[in-house]
């Protein structure tokens, strides 16, 4: 029992992060790979603020969100300055280099990772307390990002994504989207982060890098890019794959790289047989479905 | 008639400058694409740029609309010098335009594409798009009459709800119009709208630049149909290798030997 709730928080946990990366990957047609990043930066700054400073964790959760989506600035900015492939090695360098911070300094316990955390709950019951709390973010976040697309700024969003000149020469600003759709996306991420640092009590800086950055991908691919619910499917089926396979009581040599290549097979598969992912497909690629059910989709996953 | 969105009070035709470039350079290396180029675009006026390809013409409406910044020059709108601005900032000060392959956006209704286009777009804001629902449901329904109004006009009204990329090249292309109308900006800048254009779409298109211009719009149009730059253009403006070689009224571009062998080659 003890084990499915523990699994359940992590699938709420990637559910949090796939909906936010799906903001600025599938909405917003940014392909930025440093997402997990902004978790990482939100877990250790939530839990240093509450050990260290003794601020109460619900209010260090927040904190930690704000400051995320204001550690996004940097990176926003990138996005600016170049595109596409290009941008996807600089955001992975942002990812890498900020890593390395988190590695190399001890307040954060460097590589040895950080424990002591304060929890959000004590008790019997914490983890399904945690359970029913990150329950409650997730259909928050859920909501939220469905509010924002159906928005007129998710309509100018996937017109971005189509063609950010032609939207320009509108007078909507690109500049002043991106910033926005990132500070966003970063904010959830780091709400996310928070609440795991005070679940688990224990973070190391290996959970943040690239290996999460891929898993988060492989989420919103399968689960179907710019769709609301699609990445939420995702990560549910993804963050169950690689607990099956220990059920497969492989040896350790087959079951650790099949992870790998399993995620590696559904990307590419997806993205050759069914790009607009599991739950796309009514009219992929757009924003607002306020017209929804009408149109047969076009292939979704389309960049202009 | 008075345009009150522009603050430009329009008297009889071609007296008020709109828009004025004065000395505008640029250059690509080697390649010259502006050279010095001085215009004015006048309220009520169509303005032909003729010219052969390479000359510089969609060049100029690149660096009037900001895709790309000028050398050196200088472009006011009104009273605003607007050569140093992004793009957004001179859309919303009133410069209009179209592309010559349309570049509507595919994933999004034919309405959207025209709301988009409104002024003062509400969501413009990721906060007040989200916290200031009634106030963004009133502006949004009043855009959406306008531009179910400019599609009455170019005739799309029945393809409201269809996604953009259902269109035909045609249809698109009169997208692109009634999407540029919607900022009610007070130049209009068309660049081929009639490339691969015929019939119906044709004569839409040519009256709806017609009442844009009775209603005191400074438009300028890049365009190669002969044909359609002596129908609708009072005045002519022959551009090559990046310099106005000419201005002046479009039948006497015509009969002028030199520019017809420049445009069409000259018999050897």
């Amino acid at each position: 029992m003890q084990y499915l709730v523990t699994i359940g928080i992590l699938a709420e946990l990637s559910a949090l992060l796939a909906v936010s990366l799906n903001l600025v990957l599938g909405y917003g047609g940014l392909l930025s790979v440093a997402h997990p990043i902004f978790y990482g930066l939100g877990a250790y700054g939530s839990a240093l603020l509450a050990m260290h400073a003794g601020v109460p964790v619900p209010v260090a959760v927040g904190l930690a969100a704000l400051g995320c989506a204001a550690a996004s600035v940097p990176l926003a900015m990138a996005s600016l300055r170049v595109s596409g492939d290009y941008f996807v090695i600089v955001s992975m360098g942002f990812q890498l280099g900020v890593l390395q911070i988190i590695n190399n300094i001890e307040i954060t316990g460097a590589t040895g990772g950080l424990s002591g955390i304060p929890t959000f709950a004590s008790g019997p019951d914490r983890s399904l307390i945690a359970l029913g709390v990150l329950g409650v973010a997730v259909v928050a976040v859920v909501w939220l990002v469905r509010a924002v697309v159906q928005s007129p700024f998710g309509r100018a969003l996937t017109a971005m994504r189509n063609d950010e000149e032609a939207l320009a020469a509108l007078g909507r600003d690109p500049v002043r989207m991106k910033m926005a759709v990132f500070a966003l996306s970063a904010g959830i991420a780091g709400m996310a982060g928070g609440l795991y640092a005070h679940v688990f009590q224990f973070l190391s800086p290996t959970q943040f890098g690239l290996e999460t950055s891929t898993a988060l991908l492989t989420m919103v691919v399968v689960g179907g890019t710019a769709t609301i619910y699609g990445p939420l499917v995702g990560a549910v089926l993804i963050t169950a794959v690689p607990q099956a396979i220990q059920f497969l009581r492989l040896p350790p040599g087959v079951s650790s790289p099949l992870q790998g290549i399993i995620f590696s097979v559904l990307v590419l598969g997806f993205l050759f047989l069914r790009p607009q992912g599991l739950m796309g497909g009514r009219r992929g690629g757009g924003g607002l479905d306020r017209w929804s059910g009408r149109r047969p989709g076009l292939p979704s996953g389309r960049r202009a | 008639m008075e345009r009150e969105a522009t603050g430009i009070a329009v008297g009889a035709a071609g007296v008020t400058a709109v828009l004025e470039i004065s000395g505008l350079c640029k250059a690509f290396g080697g390649i010259v694409v502006a050279d010095s180029i001085s215009l004015s675009l006048r309220a009520g006026e169509v303005t032909g740029l003729i010219g052969p390809n390479g000359a510089g013409k969609t060049s100029l409406f690149n660096l009037v609309t900001g895709v790309v910044r000028a050398d050196a020059g200088r472009i006011v709108m009104g009273a605003t010098r607007i050569d140093t601005l992004p793009m957004s900032e001179r859309a919303r000060l009133g410069v209009a335009r179209t592309w010559q392959h349309a570049r509507s956006f595919p994933s999004l209704t034919v309405l959207d594409n025209l709301l988009l286009g409104a002024r003062g777009y509400p969501g413009d804001s990721l906060l007040r798009s989200l916290l200031q629902g009634r106030v963004v449901r009133r502006m949004e329904d009043e855009a959406e009459g306008r531009a179910m109004a400019l599609l009455e006009r170019v005739r799309l009204a029945h393809k409201a709800r269809d996604l953009a990329s259902d269109l035909s090249y045609g249809q698109q292309k009169l997208l692109g119009i009634a999407r540029a109308l919607m900022s009610e900006g007070a130049c209009l800048l068309l660049d081929e709208p009639m490339a691969a254009v015929e019939g119906r779409t044709y004569a839409i298109m040519r009256s709806v630049i017609e009442e844009e211009a009775g209603q005191g719009q400074a438009v300028c149009i890049v365009e190669h149909n002969v044909g359609f730059i002596r129908d609708i253009c009072s005045r002519g403006v022959f551009m090559a290798t990046g310099r106005v070689l000419a201005d002046g009224p479009v039948e006497a571009l015509m009969r002028d030997k030199a520019l017809t062998d420049l445009y069409f080659g000259a018999a050897v």
